[in-house]
């Protein structure tokens, strides 16, 4: 079972992110209005705190270190700044609970290895 | 390129740059920076601080020696130094060197062609404006262009390092550049600046660099949000607006965060920068460790004053006002932050609008 009980929904108020350890996995909980998402805490650029230096308005997450944003409703990359996308787990609403689907932590590729290590791509 | 160095006799190295946009070629002077090389000879290579701060510009060498100047550099704190990553700004090639960075490089992409270039120059008129603040001059050694926000790197022979700072007024093809710098307490340079006799002093600087800047030409309102000395390149901002006679036809805010009225400065300058603009141009000073009593300074009427920090006293003076607004933040960091939180929630500005060095 990779479906894990993070919270009940209420516990979370609109535009608010909250961390959570599950099951010794640090997991950002968000509550955009529209619903609920889940993601990974760091910030896939320069792995500030989500939970801290996020800001949610509008459907948005802004990381207030460097505005990167993402669309949390159609959970794609918003505003020109921002170069990686956010990991979101899955998660649904069930007999009064929020579930993320959380086979394992993912964790970003902060130091680029796979780009920097890719000489075809780089000898273009 | 002007030159075609090669590494051996002439000492200068060769720089292979492999970006994801495309491979360049350049070389490095004696002692000089990848980054700066980089970018004088007109390539696009990523930074914010170009002073070792932000870890922005890494790059990985991946053939030829390179030392990293500062190696305790807070930017460095997380670079991968095993697999070749090294801060661009503080590091220098001993030999021809391959280099990657994680991003997308152009050659001849300035915005209206100012490049950044090393200058040097004589430290001029110093005078202190507070306890902690000092302003001074610089006369370079020819005239440089640079937008309204930006900031040159200066380096003074005694003192190790790069610090950067903004320029706090404008003119195009100018002989004479202005700054302001506060006190940090065991900070290498501004000791210098607050110990010594600094008055015809030689500095290098290595600039125009940043891209929170203003153009006229955006056709927007403008809100600047400032604490202490980053007050500094809204200055330069509003010394701009003004020669261009922005605020006939545009609104312009300035909030500048001080602790108490004894810790403002530029008073004289604001005054008559809001005298000149008019009714379009508000500038109130924000004062978190004082109540003034007054809505307007005692000595300078053109002034509002507020209390408490600053990115709340910008709160309460844009509601309603936001619409279409360009916004400039610069301060210490907490303020920073409070600033851009407070103007994506509350002025639902979009983060394209939002201008700030991204010095953390």
């Amino acid at each position: 079972m990779t479906w894990r009980r993070i919270c009940a929904p209420d516990s979370i108020a609109e535009r608010q992110l909250k961390k959570f350890e599950i099951d010794g996995i640090p997991v950002v909980v968000a509550n955009y209005g529209g619903g609920f998402r889940a993601f990974p805490p760091l910030c896939p650029h320069m792995e500030e705190p989500l939970e801290q230096s996020g800001i949610i308005e509008g459907r948005t997450l802004t990381c207030t270190k460097h505005l990167w944003q993402w669309d949390l409703e159609a959970r794609e990359i918003t505003g020109s700044e921002t170069e990686k996308s956010l990991f979101f787990y899955e998660v649904k609403q069930e007999d009064g609970a929020l579930f993320a689907f959380i086979e394992q932590e993912h964790r970003y590729e902060f130091e680029d290895e796979d780009d920097m290590d890719d000489d075809a791509f780089f000898s273009q | 390129m002007t030159e075609e160095p090669t590494a051996g006799p002439d000492g200068l190295a060769r720089v292979t740059l492999q970006s994801k946009s495309g491979v360049f070629e350049y070389a490095c002077l004696p002692g000089e920076t990848l980054l700066a090389a980089g970018l004088r000879q007109g390539i696009t290579l990523p930074y914010e601080c170009a002073t070792g701060t932000c870890g922005t510009c890494r790059g990985r060498i991946m053939q030829g020696e390179a030392i990293m100047a500062w190696d305790k550099a807070p930017g460095a704190v997380k670079l991968n130094l095993e697999k070749g990553d090294r801060l661009l700004c503080q590091t220098v090639a001993k030999t021809d060197v391959v280099v990657r960075v994680p991003s997308a490089a152009v050659q001849g992409a300035f915005p209206k062609g100012i490049v950044p270039r090393h200058l040097t120059g004589v430290l001029r008129q110093s005078r202190r404006l507070t306890h902690d603040v000092v302003q001074f001059s610089v006369e370079l050694d020819q005239p440089v262009d640079f937008d309204a926000g930006q900031f040159m790197t200066l380096e003074q022979p005694q003192v190790r390092g790069l610090r950067a700072y903004s320029m706090t007024s404008y003119a195009r093809r100018t002989r004479r550049l202005d700054f302001l710098v506060k006190r940090l307490p065991g900070g290498g340079f501004s000791d210098w600046l607050f110990s010594s006799e600094i008055d015809g002093a030689e500095l290098k600087l290595f600039g125009p660099l940043g891209r929170a800047t203003f153009d006229p030409a955006e056709d927007r309102d403008i809100v600047c949000i400032g604490g202490g000395s980053g007050i500094a390149g809204m200055m330069a901002i509003l010394d701009h607006a003004c020669q261009e006679s922005y605020f006939a036809d545009h609104r312009g805010w300035l909030f500048f965060g001080v602790r108490t009225l004894a810790d403002c400065f530029f008073l004289d300058r604001l005054s008559y920068l809001a005298q000149r603009a008019g009714d379009n141009l508000c500038i109130t000073l924000a004062l978190s460790h004082a109540d003034p009593g007054t809505r307007t300074h005692p000595d300078h009427p053109a002034l509002r004053l507020d209390t408490g920090f600053v990115h709340e006293a910008a709160s309460r003076g844009m509601q309603g006002k936001f619409a279409g607004v360009i916004g400039f933040v610069a301060g210490p960091p907490p303020m920073v932050d409070g600033a851009l939180r407070m103007l994506i929630t509350e002025g639902k500005l979009p983060a394209a609008d939002i201008r700030y060095d991204k010095f953390a």
